[in-house]
């Protein structure tokens, strides 16, 4: 019982063991923040090139893969929780690359396999640096804004604050939405100190001392997956955002209204 | 600008001199306690120190007395929330103001630092009451910093980074409001910060990307920025 999908032989074995490794494939990459189509792309290129015919469907929590060989004449479907990992655009290169290397290398399973493991493995980024690159990345878009020395100063240690808070919530696993009120309460209360100082550009520190919050990366894979025609995971993450940003909105009105309720 | 400030200085000293005195002198028992026998009352005893000194600053000292200042509130909140890191870490008993060998020196001149505030107003020609003195808020975080320098086995980073915000804030009080007492604070702070970053660099699991060397130059250079901008100030 074997078929031949680009002059490659499947067994019915081989097969399952090629479905739970485009399932674990494909939740990574869902998982990693990569948008719909490129994940459902990849995960087609890869099948192919593993011979077995692949279909998916994705919703915001969990995605439902379908793995066929028409040789066979069998199908095999299973739904698959998507893991929380932080967002990652080096996944989502280098995964996207490993389905082109199976491809146009002929890889096998095993290969693959191995290679995918060794990508995902690679280890994480230093907090330290994160939080320093976090802030300094905060206090340029200040200075893009227009603020001075003194309101990039207070917006880097206000992020710094902020930041600070958010890996320290999320560590001890609190609801994501109370650490991003929270977060943006500290931050923009910590860069409002700027307006005691009399400094012309306060306000520009104290608005740009939440953006390092700002869920660029499920607004954009939304916008992209509505366009592409997942209609459905497209609007999932679009809400997902907005709730995110109506909670940054939060922090951020309780500071105003704290100490400047004329800018509310 | 600067009269109102410098105003609300004197009012605060004349009417709070004995008051400062008293927060002055358990300040120096409990660091003392906290030296020579490190008995866990102390230790606790320092955290409410902590808190309760925090209050002052934003009730006393801000909303009281500095309220003829513009956001005057905001500082009031920003020494409530200083007051909230040392409240956490209580609750959590999270910092152990445990003794470390390597930085002591250093905590020692920190913590005696605050006592240079009014010897430096009275060299500037100042006068009783208006001086700078070790119960103004960039004092009283000189003073935390120095605790947490020399008790740094396990410290209490909510409040250094708070500290690191108020020196840049001091920073900028430097040249606006005439004081440069505060630079006293900024030129402690930014070695402390340096330590402090290396000891939580230390503190990560290896192998982590950039290379621990990487994220040591981020650390230099960062601080060199911030002491260039001292110099500026």
């Amino acid at each position: 019982m074997a078929s031949e999908i680009q002059d490659r032989p499947v067994t019915e074995k081989h097969m399952l063991e090629i479905a739970d490794f485009i399932a674990r494939y494909l939740s990574y990459m869902l998982g990693a923040g990569v948008h719909t189509s490129r994940v459902v792309r990849n995960s087609k290129r890869l099948g192919k090139a593993l011979g077995v015919d692949v279909s998916i469907h994705t919703s915001q929590k969990t995605a439902t893969l379908t793995v066929g060989s028409e040789e066979l004449r069998l199908k095999d479907t299973r739904v698959i929780d998507i893991p929380a990992f932080p967002i990652s655009f080096e996944w989502n290169a280098d995964l996207s690359a490993l389905s082109w290397a199976a491809h146009d290398h002929r890889m096998t399973l095993d290969e693959v396999r191995t290679k995918f493991d060794e990508l995902t493995a690679k280890p994480g980024m230093n907090p330290v640096f994160v939080l320093f690159m976090v802030s300094l990345a905060n206090a340029s878009f200040c200075r893009l804004f227009g603020g001075d020395i003194w309101a990039m100063l207070v917006t880097f240690t206000a992020t710094m604050i902020g930041f600070f808070t958010r890996q320290h919530l999320m560590k001890n696993k609190v609801n994501h939405y109370i650490v991003f009120i929270v977060s943006a309460f500290v931050a923009s209360i910590c860069a409002s100190s700027a307006l005691s100082l009399g400094i012309e550009t306060a306000e520009i520190a104290l608005a740009t001392s939440v953006l390092y919050l700002v869920p660029g990366v499920p607004l954009i894979n939304g916008l992209i997956d509505i366009t592409d025609g997942h209609i459905q995971i497209g609007i999932s993450r679009l809400v997902n955002a907005f709730m995110l940003i109506v909670c940054i909105a939060i922090g951020m009105s309780i500071t105003l209204m704290m100490v400047k309720d004329s800018l509310l | 600008m600067k009269e109102i400030f410098w105003n609300s200085i004197a009012e605060y000293n004349a009417a709070t001199w004995a008051w400062q005195a008293a927060f002055m002198a358990v300040a120096a028992v409990l660091t003392l306690v906290l030296w020579f026998k490190p008995k866990k009352w102390a230790k606790t005893g320092m955290k409410i120190y902590m808190i309760a000194v925090s209050l002052w600053i934003a009730f006393v000292y801000y909303m009281k007395f500095g309220a003829s200042r513009e956001y005057s509130n905001v500082m009031t909140i920003f020494w409530c929330l200083m007051a909230a890191a040392w409240l956490y870490d209580l609750l959590t008993r999270f910092s152990t103001f445990g003794k470390s060998g390597k930085y002591r020196p250093w905590g020692i001149i920190m913590l005696v630092l605050p006592l240079a505030y009014p010897a430096v107003s009275m060299l500037r020609g100042l006068e009783f009451p208006e001086i700078t003195t070790p119960m103004l808020p960039s004092a009283v975080a000189l003073y935390m910093l120095g605790m947490l320098m020399a008790f740094n086995e396990k410290i209490n980073f909510f409040a250094f980074i708070l500290i690191l915000h108020w020196a840049v804030i001091a920073m900028s009080k430097i040249g606006i409001f005439n004081i440069p007492e505060d630079a006293i604070l900024a030129a402690a702070c930014i070695p402390s910060m340096v330590i402090f970053y290396l000891q939580m660099l230390n503190s990560c699991p290896q192998g982590l990307r950039p290379s621990t060397k990487t994220v040591k130059i981020l650390i230099f250079s960062v601080a060199a920025v911030l002491a260039g901008c001292m110099f500026i100030a």
